[in-house]
């Protein structure tokens, strides 16, 4: 009976403990758009969208964060270009190479890797990376989403890493036994075995780098270059969503056009990031695990 | 179990304690972000040209008098306390008006929404600050070409001229990188009326978050020019020089001719009537003391 009171209420708290996280993420997105509410009602969402002109205080207002949509996805998706092949082929040789000595002893370099600040991650960009591009290419100025990307790349890594090893141990040896059993290589029972199993894992530690790395601001900040020009392509520079907020925030008037704009672009951000990771659950969802 | 059921039940109370208080924050429109007050101290803080200024009065200030009897014998024999911290101009405005500051910095015009929510507060101008056309002195343009006009600086900043070689045929063929403060920055919002005149400015201009930064990258990039504050080209004569404009240097006697009018006011705002200690620290930093660090730092005193 004493017992049967004592569940009751650890299925109580954990309920409370799950529905408070949930409402902190309605409250937030309620506070946004609550406070982005204004430039809803003055702009059309596709013209503040698609819109490439960005001027909140000068007139002509003109608001649109097509620009720096683009940045923000150009340098996400690029340094999960660079990265995804990086860390999935680190996760591979710790999972099913790597001699237990080694991987201990990369397995917390890794780690120490998601503890460094971004801000550092951002200097060392901008006094290496940005002056290694102005030497080597002899451009004015080094900065741009490609340079972002990489550092960004280096940033999600360990995330990716450290997920997607832990989804290929995950998968029962039975599996790589008798695989084994049948008398193929290990370089084919691991890619055409173990790693299709080990999919939902790995999509989503790439779901979750996604968010880091279109969130990731200081970083970008300090290497982007931050210009208004629309970034035609990797190699130009850009102002990432975020780095636009960072920038602006500090010095618009409160509950002013430019402030609610600002606000509007948050929205933006959140929203890009939680569809992009509803399409990958999607993704996650619809691949079947494939049958052996 | 006893025991196990209190640490739940003070876990429940918790939670909820929690949430309601969550609940009650998002009912109000801003956020409560006042520090209690204490008596003793003064809180100053805001744009990043003025805070190292006032910093040093404030330093210089305590040094001065320790306790606040000796600067005046009517105030309390009290240990003088003076916090200056930085953030922005528009951080300093928001932070006087939710009270985080007593006193704050601004290093530009106070704009009309401002100034509703500061009506009964005051303003004091300590001083005036320059905006330079500064360059990076590697730059062939400081010996070739060291004048430039207001309808060229137009061009540049707006994009017209993309190359050193299109301002003058012996400079060199390379982009010019305009460094400019982000559009909302006070010191955009001088130039903007000082030069631009509504013309916008380059969409390929690079926005740098602080003055500072955006001296360091005229510093480290040969090919950069911008605007930057005389207090921090005269502290770092050797790697940043100013340009003339339309031939007027921006000199202290310029300056104070009105030759030279590419500038910003710098402003100590309260939000009301200053308490007696504030205002004994206000009329320090408006005496010739205080003045005279404005100046050293390379600034414009007022008066």
């Amino acid at each position: 009976m004493n017992n049967n009171v004592g569940n009751t209420f650890f299925k109580i708290i954990s309920a409370v403990i799950a529905f408070t996280c949930s409402l902190l993420l309605i409250a937030v997105l309620f506070f946004m758009l609550r406070e982005s509410l204004p430039v809803w009602q003055m702009t059309r969402p596709l013209a503040f969208l698609s819109g490439t002109d960005w001027s909140p205080i000068y007139p002509p207002i003109q608001l649109g964060i097509g620009s720096m949509l683009a940045s923000t996805l150009w340098v996400a998706f690029g340094a999960l270009i660079i990265a995804i092949p990086l860390a999935l082929a680190c996760a591979i040789f710790l999972a099913e190479y790597a001699p237990q000595w080694l991987a201990q002893l990369l397995r917390p370099a890794l780690t120490v890797l998601t503890g460094i600040p971004s801000v550092v991650y951002g200097f060392l960009g901008a006094a290496v990376l940005v002056k290694f591009f102005e030497i080597k290419f002899q451009v004015s100025s080094g900065e741009s989403l490609f340079a972002a990307s990489i550092v960004l790349a280096f940033m999600v890594l360990p995330y990716i890493v450290v997920n997607s090893e832990s989804a290929i141990r995950a998968v029962p040896p039975e599996y790589k036994l008798s695989a084994l059993a049948v008398g193929v290589s290990k370089p084919y029972v691991t890619m055409k075995v173990i790693v299709p199993l080990a999919k939902k894992g790995v999509l989503g530690s790439i779901a979750l780098a996604f968010g880091r790395a279109a969130g990731e601001t200081m970083a970008v900040l300090m290497i982007a270059g931050n210009v208004l020009r629309f970034p035609e392509s990797w190699f130009s520079r850009g102002e990432p969503l975020s780095a636009l907020i960072a920038l602006e925030i500090g010095s618009a008037v409160p509950h002013s056009l430019h402030y609610q704009a600002l606000f509007a672009v948050g929205l933006v951000l959140i929203l890009v990031v939680t569809i992009i990771n509803i399409l990958i659950n999607y993704l996650v969802n619809n691949n079947e695990m494939p049958r052996y | 179990m006893n025991r196990k059921l209190l640490l739940v039940l003070a876990l429940i109370s918790l939670l909820l304690m929690a949430s309601l208080t969550g609940c009650s924050q998002l009912g109000t429109s801003t956020p409560n972000t006042t520090v209690p007050q204490t008596e003793s101290s003064i809180k100053i803080g805001g744009s990043s040209t003025l805070s190292p200024i006032i910093a040093k009065c404030a330093d210089n200030f305590t040094e001065e008098y320790k306790t606040w009897n000796k600067v005046d014998p009517s105030l309390p024999e009290e240990p003088i306390v003076i916090f200056v911290s930085t953030g922005g101009s528009g951080f300093g405005v928001k932070s006087t008006i939710d009270g985080t500051f007593d006193l704050g910095l601004v290093a530009r015009n106070i704009k009309d929404e401002e100034k509703s929510e500061l009506k009964d507060g005051k303003t004091f101008q300590i001083g005036s600050d320059v905006l330079t056309i500064a360059v990076n002195p590697k730059n062939p343009v400081a010996t070739i070409k060291p004048d430039i006009s207001r309808e060229e600086l137009k061009k540049i900043f707006g994009g017209e001229i993309t190359t050193w070689k299109q301002l003058d045929p012996a400079l060199p063929n390379k982009n010019i990188v305009v460094a400019v403060r982000d559009l909302g920055g006070g010191a955009s919002e001088i130039f903007d009326n000082a030069v631009m005149k509504g013309t916008p400015i380059s969409k390929d201009a690079q926005q740098i978050p602080s003055m500072g930064a955006l001296a360091g990258k005229i510093m480290d990039n040969e090919m950069a020019i911008g605007y930057v504050s005389s207090g921090l080209v005269n502290q770092n004569p050797d790697k940043l020089i100013a340009l003339t404009v339309d031939g007027i240097a921006p000199t202290l006697e310029n300056i104070k001719s009105g030759k030279y009018d590419i500038g910003r006011p710098l402003l100590i705002i309260t939000k009301s009537t200053p308490t007696a200690k504030q205002q004994a620290f206000i009329d320090y930093l408006m005496s010739d003391k205080g003045l005279t660090v404005v100046e050293d730092l390379g600034y414009i005193p007022a008066k």
